[in-house]
């Protein structure tokens, strides 16, 4: 039973962290954020299993996993006030070749870091952005004018 | 102006309106754990060691060991007996809460008798000279399923006179 209960309190945590730390932060995976990334899965897996090395150990907290997914995943779709929360919502940062600074500042996002967006979008100038946002799995979309 | 883009609203995605606070939220929360690793630090989560001490006039208890820990932690107690006359026939009595959830890896040196007393372990040390010491160590293993707080008395007695007290509790992290 112990082991349920601790892959849904390090489910919610890393969930809640997920969530707080910033979506930019999350999808931009530099070597460094990579190699974090397992550090984090290894801290986390040895918080759950501990001295638990059986196959039935295994299927509970990967079940557990599975079930609490579906589940954030179905309240998402069900409930659109929750989606905000579980999910977040997208950000529009730049609008008709402006870019919006209180925006940019709230997700500690810099011009240059659109623009890196934009030319891997073939947009090669701020003027000809019509619309960028920043989605909520932290990619940048940028929709260029016609 | 550009056609705003599909199930986009302004009011909402650009304004941010009626999210002015989940930024602070949001902040909170990371303060909110940021200040665990912080009051780990202050050793709230074990597993520092610290002294408590009995004293009596035939001789002192001291205890050494952490009183915060968490599952799965490898930890040492360290009790000594400072006899100020002869202890003819020095015996601990520990606590429950010592072997409950906790694996023993060692107790060195191995005492001279090992018994239970309503329920609590008994370790005989034998004869200690007045004026010598008596360390004992005990090697733990915190079991994982061990969470909660514990009583860890500790007494010190010579035959069946009891000398010394150290009442204590550990507390086990998950």
């Amino acid at each position: 039973m112990d082991l349920a209960i601790r892959a849904v309190v390090l489910f919610t945590f890393v969930y809640l962290l997920t969530r707080i730390i910033g979506r930019r932060e999350l999808s931009s995976l530099e070597p460094f954020d990579l190699i974090l990334l397992i550090v984090i899965g290894d801290a986390i897996q040895q918080g759950l299993t501990q001295d638990d090395y059986s196959v039935t150990g295994a299927v509970i907290v990967v079940g557990t996993f599975a079930v609490l997914q579906v589940f954030v995943s179905f309240l998402s779709y069900r409930f659109s006030f929750l989606r905000t929360v579980l999910d977040g919502d997208p950000i529009v940062i730049v609008q008709d070749g402006k870019p919006i600074e209180r925006n940019l500042k709230r997700e500690r996002l810099t011009l240059e870091e659109i623009m890196v967006e934009a030319r891997q979008q073939q947009v090669a100038s701020l003027d000809q952005i019509a619309w960028g946002v920043l989605e909520t799995t932290g990619k940048i979309s940028i929709i260029p004018k016609d | 102006m550009a056609d705003i883009p599909d199930t986009l609203v302004l009011r909402r995605h650009r304004d941010l309106q009626g999210k002015r606070n989940e930024a602070w939220l949001r902040r909170g929360l990371l303060v909110t754990i940021a200040a665990v690793p912080l009051l780990a630090l202050f050793n709230v989560f074990g597993q520092r060691p610290h002294v408590e001490t009995a004293r009596a006039d035939a001789a002192s208890l001291e205890l050494y060991a952490p009183a915060h820990l968490r599952g799965g932690l490898l930890w040492e107690a360290r009790l000594t007996v400072r006899a100020r006359r002869d202890l003819k026939d020095a015996v601990l009595e520990l606590d429950r809460g010592w072997m409950e959830g906790m694996s023993i890896n060692t107790i060195e040196p191995s005492p001279v008798g090992e018994g239970s007393h309503d329920g609590k372990l008994v370790l005989d040390l034998g004869h200690v000279p007045a004026g010598q010491k008596y360390s004992l160590y005990m090697q733990f293993q915190v079991n994982p399923t061990n969470v909660g707080r514990r009583g860890q008395a500790v007494r010190l007695y010579d035959g069946k006179h009891l000398l010394a007290t150290i009442h204590r509790r550990v507390t086990v992290f998950p």
